[in-house]
């Protein structure tokens, strides 16, 4: 059976759009939504590195040299801050705004203003937690990201900047709740004829795990960072010990919501990689069931290891935790063999998106294999709150996430704008951000067997801490040339602009069959569905299923 | 299936000599200077060799892939790669293999912290650790025996607990402020000292000398400052500092 459709053309070649600002801060188009959502936490992302820059410099050397120890303290709480809740997590909320409708064939989100307020929810947090850090009295909020109690009490952080930094918090929980309602309402109830669940883009797929997760973690989060504003303002005592509060309860609330947390800044991103390597392989993916049940099994897991967090409290003695961060190890690498069975007989073209894909394999699986380490207590005895751990999360977040999003700011790119980035540049960004990263966190895990501890402003000299942290610093400025380059090509892409047409890549999935940028509605025709690639089975009817 | 008994025959002993040889390295780890450091050692070992092992299949996959797939020049522009969606027995073999792995994991690690988590019903020596902004108070109960951390605000010599190599001690941590954590690189372990609650391990030297230590607890401003040291000796010694250290504090 071979039943084709029109190939959907845009009406005439229109020029590109002009998006004012005005309208460009007001339209509920979930385009234009998504958009504000990927370049604000870009935004955040740019903020976020330049802290880290003070902070390798700042370590370049054993003394203190270039800030106070109160703005360094000030520095790496609104670093993880920032780089966690108003970078990563936001852009892979700010993608699946601009790619859930076209993947599933709809024309908006189903609740296209509730869309808008969540974006303004999280502009707003971001605000929120950025005076946090400068301009409050007493100092900025300088309690690190996960606010332990008692340290973030009143009595030990008098500075008003962590109430700000609560709010800000809070409002990111907030908005991303009503993000991850959207994501459900949107997949559950607005896909095209044909488009069953089981030929869901991959992506689409893992916002769905990412948004049920941001439903089940946050509102304990909530529910802890109320109390602890309660605590600093109105003389309440849930995690204050001197007035019968637990400590120890704090922690296991924040990690309840922090744990899923580092799933909801991965998900959004395998998904990333899951659509760039099939098309750039030129092959359909090597099992596509495997992969979604691995995918709602890391979700369930990531529920049930947030204690691995508190090994050293002496309050989780259970061997439960460690099984279950262990246990994830394996739809992990089902995940790992599933790309490398996309890229096994394929043809592969080495497009800078595959580049940055590749990049992500090779940094990702060394962040998974630490995070194995860690999840062993006894090792984890040793390893816990040193700079092994900095740089076990970088691999995954920053080796793993941002290089993902890398990969998708090069694959859609030319659809959101209907101009390619340059491909030469590109190669240059993606060769210096590997490099860079690698030289910087890789010091670090011999830093932390060293017995180097993370949020230490100095170091003594001559116990093995100097050469690792010199390397690390070099190596940020090799990423910072990176981002440099990169931010060069966006502006030269945008002013010189080589037309992208509808489907730059060989694309598989809807998207690709509209134009780039797509219309108002998205869609004039849809192609049928029949497999999850309709964008390939349109160009290759006799292939089709 | 016989050819693969004989197979595993052969490449069982190269595998164990492989595994031998890796084991010995300390792979950047200190070697853990207590009974319980060396424990954790030895199970740290087995987690990276496990990793490299691991890491070094999937890394030879994916570089094979890209390698011997990668699109030639002589392929058409749009040339397609096999279109195959997929292989139920090989994806049953790659999840079975890491379920494998990871209970040989848990198992090792389960056994390693019950015993490094044992205390001993009677420790030859007991220390108080009270941790507080930002220092270290060690007291040795019954002997009248106190050190305390200067005030400082950088790095210089803090407090210094001494134990006696080869036996068994009882460290009773406890914080009087925020949370702090007691860290001794060079012994592998870490411990919160949580404000609230009282928490004891054991520390069995087998090595003597002196061993830097350090909070690991973020505590506040000036926490990169809250340094400390363990230093190790002969019984013997540890004897004639105790007895020094009472005559030296019941005078003052």
């Amino acid at each position: 059976m071979s039943v084709t459709m029109e190939r959907p053309v845009a009406a005439q070649p229109e020029p590109p759009h002009r998006v004012g600002p005005v309208e460009r801060l007001t339209s509920t188009d979930h385009k234009n939504v998504g958009i504000l959502y990927c370049v604000t936490a870009f935004g955040f992302f740019l903020v976020g590195g330049a802290l880290a820059g003070l902070m390798r410099i700042e370590l370049a050397e054993p003394a203190r040299q270039v800030v106070s120890t109160q703005a360094y303290n000030t520095m790496f709480t609104i670093h993880g801050t920032v780089m966690i809740f108003l970078f990563v997590a936001p852009f892979g909320i700010g993608l699946a705004n601009y790619l859930i409708p076209l993947h599933i064939g709809a024309p908006d989100m189903a609740f296209p203003r509730l869309n808008l307020t969540s974006y303004w929810f999280f502009a707003g947090a971001g605000l929120l937690i950025l005076l946090s850090g400068v301009a409050s009295t007493g100092g900025g909020a300088a309690m690190g990201w996960y606010a332990y109690t008692p340290l973030s009490e009143m009595r030990y952080s008098p500075g008003v900047g962590v109430d700000l930094w609560i709010l800000g918090i809070v409002l990111v929980a907030i908005s991303n709740v009503m993000g991850g309602v959207n994501i459900l309402a949107t997949v559950f109830l607005m896909r095209a004829p044909g488009m069953t669940m089981w030929r869901l883009p991959i992506f689409t797929w893992n916002m769905v795990v990412t948004a049920i997760l941001g439903l089940v973690a946050f509102p304990p989060a909530v529910a802890a960072f109320a109390l602890l504003l309660i605590d600093r303002r109105l003389g309440g005592h849930a995690f204050d010990p001197l007035g019968g509060g637990d400590p120890a309860l704090y922690q296991h609330l924040f990690w309840f919501l922090g744990h899923p947390e580092v799933y909801i800044l991965i998900l959004p991103f395998f998904g990333i990689i899951t659509e760039v390597i099939p098309v750039f392989s030129m092959k359909p993916l090597f099992g596509y069931l495997g992969l979604v049940l691995a995918t709602i099994a890391i979700g369930a897991l990531s529920m049930g290891v947030w204690a691995h967090h508190m090994f050293t409290t002496g309050v989780v003695d259970n061997p439960f935790f460690s099984a279950m961060s262990l246990l994830i190890a394996v739809p992990t690498g089902v995940k790992f063999f599933a790309w490398t069975g996309t890229m096994w007989r394929g043809k592969i073209h080495f497009t800078v998106p595959m580049l940055f894909a590749l990049a992500f394999l090779l940094n990702f699986l060394i962040g998974g294999v630490t995070g194995v380490m860690l999840a062993s207590a006894p090792i984890d005895f040793h390893m816990n709150d040193s700079y092994f751990v900095v740089a076990h999360f970088h691999y995954t977040i920053m080796g793993g996430s941002v290089f993902a999003i890398f990969a998708g700011i090069y694959f859609w790119f030319p659809k959101m704008t209907g101009a390619m980035l340059r491909e030469r540049l590109g190669r240059v960004v993606a060769v210096l951000l590997f490099v860079g990263f690698n030289l910087t966190f890789w010091p670090q895990f011999v830093l932390g067997l060293r017995g180097f501890p993370r949020r230490y402003v100095s170091y003594p000299a001559d116990i093995g801490f100097d050469t690792p942290n010199l390397v690390s610093t070099v190596g940020y400025a090799v990423m910072f040339a990176g981002v440099v380059v990169f931010l060069a090509d966006v502006a030269v892409s945008l002013r010189r602009r080589v037309p992208a047409g509808d489907d730059p890549w060989g694309g598989n999935s809807l998207e690709w069959v509209t134009t780039s940028p797509p219309p108002e509605h998205n869609f004039d025709a849809l192609p049928q569905i029949r497999s999850e690639r309709p964008a390939f089975d349109l160009r290759h009817p006799e292939l089709a299923p | 299936m016989r050819w693969a008994v004989r197979a595993g025959r052969r490449a069982g002993p190269a595998a164990l000599a492989l595994v031998g040889t890796a084991c010995s390295g300390s792979f950047g780890m200190p070697r853990g200077a207590t009974e319980q450091g060396a424990d954790i050692f030895r199970l740290w070992q087995v987690f990276v060799v496990t990793a490299i092992a691991v890491a070094a299949v999937v890394y030879g996959l994916i570089f094979w892939s890209v390698i011997r797939y990668r699109r030639r020049r002589s392929d058409e522009p749009g040339a397609l790669g096999s279109q195959f969606r997929g292989d139920h027995r090989l994806e049953l073999v790659y999840m079975g293999i890491p379920i494998l792995i990871v209970i040989g994991l848990f198992a090792a690690s389960a056994a390693v912290e019950v015993r490094v988590d044992r205390v001993s019903s009677d420790p030859a020596v007991v220390v108080n650790v009270e941790a507080y902004q930002w220092g270290w108070r060690f007291t040795y109960p019954g002997q009248g025996v106190t050190i305390v951390s200067p005030p400082s605000g950088e790095f210089v010599a803090g407090p210094q607990m001494v134990l006696p190599v080869g036996q068994t001690t009882r460290i009773v941590l406890t914080a009087n402020d925020v949370i702090h954590a007691f860290w001794v690189p060079d012994f592998l372990y870490k411990h919160d000292a949580i404000p609230g609650r009282t928490f004891a391990f054991d520390l069995t030297p087998t090595k003597t000398g002196t061993f830097y230590g350090e909070c690991a607890e973020f505590c506040g401003l000036n926490h990169a400052y809250m340094t400390f040291s363990v230093r190790v000796v002969q019984p013997a010694e540890f004897a004639m500092w105790l007895a020094q250290m009472r005559a030296g504090q019941a005078a003052a």
